[in-house]
């Protein structure tokens, strides 16, 4: 059963690999200008004060919202790449109308912090754990040599003489 | 009426004060008498705040505008239920709302709880401690009873996002969810004031945190309902900073709600289990502070306040008190555990934890990252959704994948036989799944590696009910029976496993998302708009006026290819009071497939309407992975006779001892 198994196994990996690498983009020639301006409408922050992107901007009427999804239909229409429009809007609104910060500088931070700190985890959690795993067993520490109920006793002997 | 509001609000603040130093001097001097008192002063604290809020639930129902509050946030046309919800729709009735909830809890730990006595007095200072924050800021800073000198003849009334079913019960369940934490996060306190540090605080709390994490899940869901239904975007998660505010507390308190399982069981994990519930603690009010401060722009605003600085010193107050403490006691806190190997459970609940804590982190980074950049750079930027999926997708991913394993690894050491026993069938199901979607031109990488950990997970998951059941059978027991005997008598493991399943549907609603389609059309009456393989066919317009808003509703006839389905009727209201905001209310097809929502955008003074039209696939799998998570929930809450019997029999030896 187990080759049986292990070999269903790398047969299915390999189909798996042959379908992931057929080309996905077949579609994209067919994209229409609509489409691109609602994916680029979720990587602009909406200057309403809304705090969120033009995509989920909350009021059903919202002047700042029309005007920027309109001129980004206008630099769509004319042609231009979503890294232009970016640099378009950018100039106009500065760095705050991207709803994801750039990656450089202080940024990274936000980007690679999350990131850095599970890997910094997962490193203490190893460490740790394989500290752990080789440790003779427990000495028991003066503390908790004994009962709750005897310490509770102690706890409240000592007590009486701190007054 | 106000005055009575005032005195037993001012009241209540000095009982919390009195309660927090009468707890401590009755602990620290060993006075049965003050301890006594200080439990006393926690159900007079009860009562002031119960009176309290029944004057300003009076004063909403009956109208009186003098009050400043019930004039900012009812009217005369607004519905009684709505009415009531006021309570909590403002800063200062949601900071009572708040302090009656806490009060209500602190009552009930007193009365159902006394058994620890040891612990009692230093649990009572805590929730005291806190209860004198809120009811100080109730009293001198954010009053719901303050007066205008000259009462208007009507209300501004509720704001119409609030107007919707979803906020009578989004608020309350966040608030009993945050509120809750406090209770585990006392007894901590407490065991650490004491040194009382075995499992002790853990199991006197267990229901609680159950309780509150089972309420702050049900407030997100509750929210992100509100957000679809409401909010009227398309979508249920914009990544906004009260949003990320709830999800933070959630995901430390779900990391404890694990990890305290690692102390029950092997002793271990006793100072983490300590950081983490004073961190849920802290971003439970965290998370009540940037609902009600506006540091952050945010949908959740409706109020802006001077309250920022005041919950910041209480937080700070909260973080060093608690860590000063954890430090004070670290060479008691030795485990007495080991671990035996990085391939157990235990291992693998340390990277569940490490995952939640991981993605809390990033989430609360990516909430406060414009405040740090402004600090430190001072340029404005944006963190917006883009930047949180980018971040947490592969997070989220990763913690699909130790809810796989964590549950079903042996505990101190799993063998290569219990891993082929628990993980061969579902690992290839999973890849099985991951081909066939492929196939079916399934190319989204994210979602394509979602739906197969969801397989993953959920064939583990089914397969050890499975055994579990025909273990049962094979001692006579159909296997129906059998399977619901077995849930029953262990509650707390198959309940946390329909948690997980609950959890997984969440997951998959989710990754739905990656094939959302969206169109937008501009139509006269009798044009149609095509989107999958709907066709919608514009009918036209109808008005009409209801108490409180005049209705402007389009009418759409929905074709499933060349078949009639149905009718939807996406509206446009323009609220009385709050004309200037017109509000849409979204209208929604929804089957087990996918969402047709449609949006009235905008009305032509031609006649022609504009609509936009999305297609969610899966949502409504949310929805029932989230009734499932409640199931779940409830299940492993119940009580179990067997094990009230124990507790019992413990507490008797205990008593001979």
């Amino acid at each position: 059963m187990r080759p049986a198994a292990l070999s269903l196994l790398v047969w299915l990996g390999g189909v798996a690999v042959l379908v992931l690498l057929q080309p996905a983009h077949a579609h994209a020639a067919g994209e229409t200008v609509q489409a691109v301006v609602n994916q680029l409408a979720t990587q602009f922050m909406c200057q309403c004060g809304c705090g969120l992107t033009l995509a989920s901007c909350t009021h059903p009427v919202c002047g700042p919202r029309d005007r920027m999804l309109a001129e980004i239909r206008r630099l769509v229409e004319a042609g231009k790449t979503p890294a232009e429009i970016t640099d378009v809007l950018v100039a106009q609104y500065g760095e705050a109308v991207l709803a994801a910060p750039p990656r450089r500088g202080l940024n990274l931070v936000a980007w690679w912090g999350p990131y850095a700190a599970l890997l910094a985890g997962a490193v203490v959690i190893l460490l740790l754990g394989a500290s752990w795993t080789r440790r003779p067993a427990p000495q028991a520490a003066p503390p908790s040599s004994l009962t709750p109920e005897e310490r509770r006793l102690l706890d409240e002997e000592l007590r009486k003489f701190d007054v | 009426m106000s005055e009575i509001g005032n005195l037993s609000v001012a009241l209540a603040a000095l009982v919390s004060a009195y309660g927090l130093v009468a707890a401590l001097l009755g602990a620290g001097l060993r006075r049965a008498d003050l301890q006594h008192s200080a439990r006393n002063a926690t159900y007079a604290l009860f009562l002031l705040l119960t009176v309290a809020s029944a004057v300003l639930l009076w004063q909403l129902v009956t109208r009186d505008f003098g009050n400043a509050y019930v004039a900012s946030y009812t009217s005369r046309d607004l519905g009684f239920w709505y009415t009531v919800s006021a309570w909590w729709a403002g800063q200062a009735g949601s900071l009572l709302f708040w302090a009656w909830l806490l009060a209500g809890f602190g009552t009930l730990v007193v009365w159902r709880q006394g058994a620890y006595r040891e612990l009692m007095p230093y649990v009572i200072a805590t929730v005291m401690g806190t209860s004198s924050f809120f009811t100080l800021l109730l009293a001198l800073v954010s009053s719901p009873f303050a007066r205008l000198p000259f009462p208007p003849p009507d209300g501004q009334g509720l704001n119409p996002l609030l107007q919707n079913p979803g906020m009578f019960f989004h608020p309350p369940t966040q608030y009993l969810g945050y509120v809750g934490f406090t209770i585990p996060f006392a007894f901590a306190i407490a065991a650490m004031a004491t040194r009382r540090l075995d499992d002790e605080w853990i199991r006197a709390t267990r229901r609680w945190t159950l309780a509150s994490w089972f309420f702050l899940s049900l407030g997100i869901l509750f929210g992100m309902q509100w957000a679809y239904v409401e909010l009227g975007w398309g979508g249920y998660w914009a990544w906004d900073p009260v949003e990320n505010a709830s999800l933070m507390p959630w995901l430390t308190g779900t990391a404890f709600l694990h990890s305290v399982m690692i102390q029950e069981k092997r002793d271990m994990l006793k100072v983490w289990n300590l950081v983490l519930i004073i961190l849920t603690f802290a971003l439970a009010i965290f998370g009540t502070f940037l609902t009600r401060s506006g540091v952050l722009s945010s949908v959740h605003s409706f109020a802006l306040s001077s309250l920022g600085p005041l919950f910041f010193a209480f937080i700070a107050l909260v973080l060093i008190v608690s860590f000063t403490l954890l430090a004070a006691r670290l060479p008691w806190l030795r485990s007495a555990g080991d671990l035996d190997s990085l391939l157990s459970r235990e291992a693998s609940f340390l990277f569940n934890n490490l995952i939640l804590v991981g993605a809390a982190f990033s989430v609360f980074l990516g909430t406060i990252f414009p405040l740090v950049s402004e600090a430190v750079r001072g340029v404005k930027i944006s963190v917006g959704a883009p930047f949180f999926n980018q971040v947490n997708v592969p997070i989220g991913l990763a913690l699909l994948l130790v809810m796989g394993l964590c549950p079903l690894l042996a505990w101190r050491k799993a063998s290569a036989a219990n891993l082929r026993r628990n993980f061969l069938l579902p690992g290839a199901l999973g890849l099985l799944a991951a081909i066939l979607l492929l196939l079916r031109g399934v190319s989204q990488p994210v979602a394509l590696a979602a739906f197969a950990l969801s397989v993953f997970v959920t064939a583990t998951i089914v397969l050890d009910f499975h055994r579990g059941a025909m273990v049962r059978r094979a001692h006579g027991e159909p296997y129906p029976l059998a399977l619901g005997r077995l849930v029953l008598r262990n509650r707390r493991r198959y309940g946390g496993y329909i948690v997980h399943l609950g959890v997984i549907l969440l997951f998959a609603g989710m990754a739905g998302g990656a094939f959302r389609t969206e169109r937008e059309a501009v139509l006269r009456q009798g044009q149609t708009v095509a989107i999958n393989q709907y066709t919608l066919r514009y009918e036209g317009l109808s008005q009409y006026p209801t108490p409180g808003a005049l209705v402007t509703a389009a009418t759409l006839t929905v074709f499933n290819g060349n078949e009639p389905v149905g009718v939807l009727n996406p509206q446009r209201n323009i609220h009385r009071g709050h004309e200037e905001q017109p509000m849409t209310e979204v209208a929604i097809r929804s089957t087990l497939l996918e969402d047709l929502y449609v949006i009235l955008a905008g009305i032509g003074e031609d006649g022609s309407a504009s609509f936009r039209v999305i297609v969610n696939p899966l949502m409504m799998w949310m929805w029932i992975g989230g009734a499932l998570l409640s199931l779940g929930t409830v299940v492993a809450f119940w009580p179990e006779r067997r094990e009230a019997l124990r507790a019992r029999a413990r507490y008797l030896v205990g008593a001979e001892a």
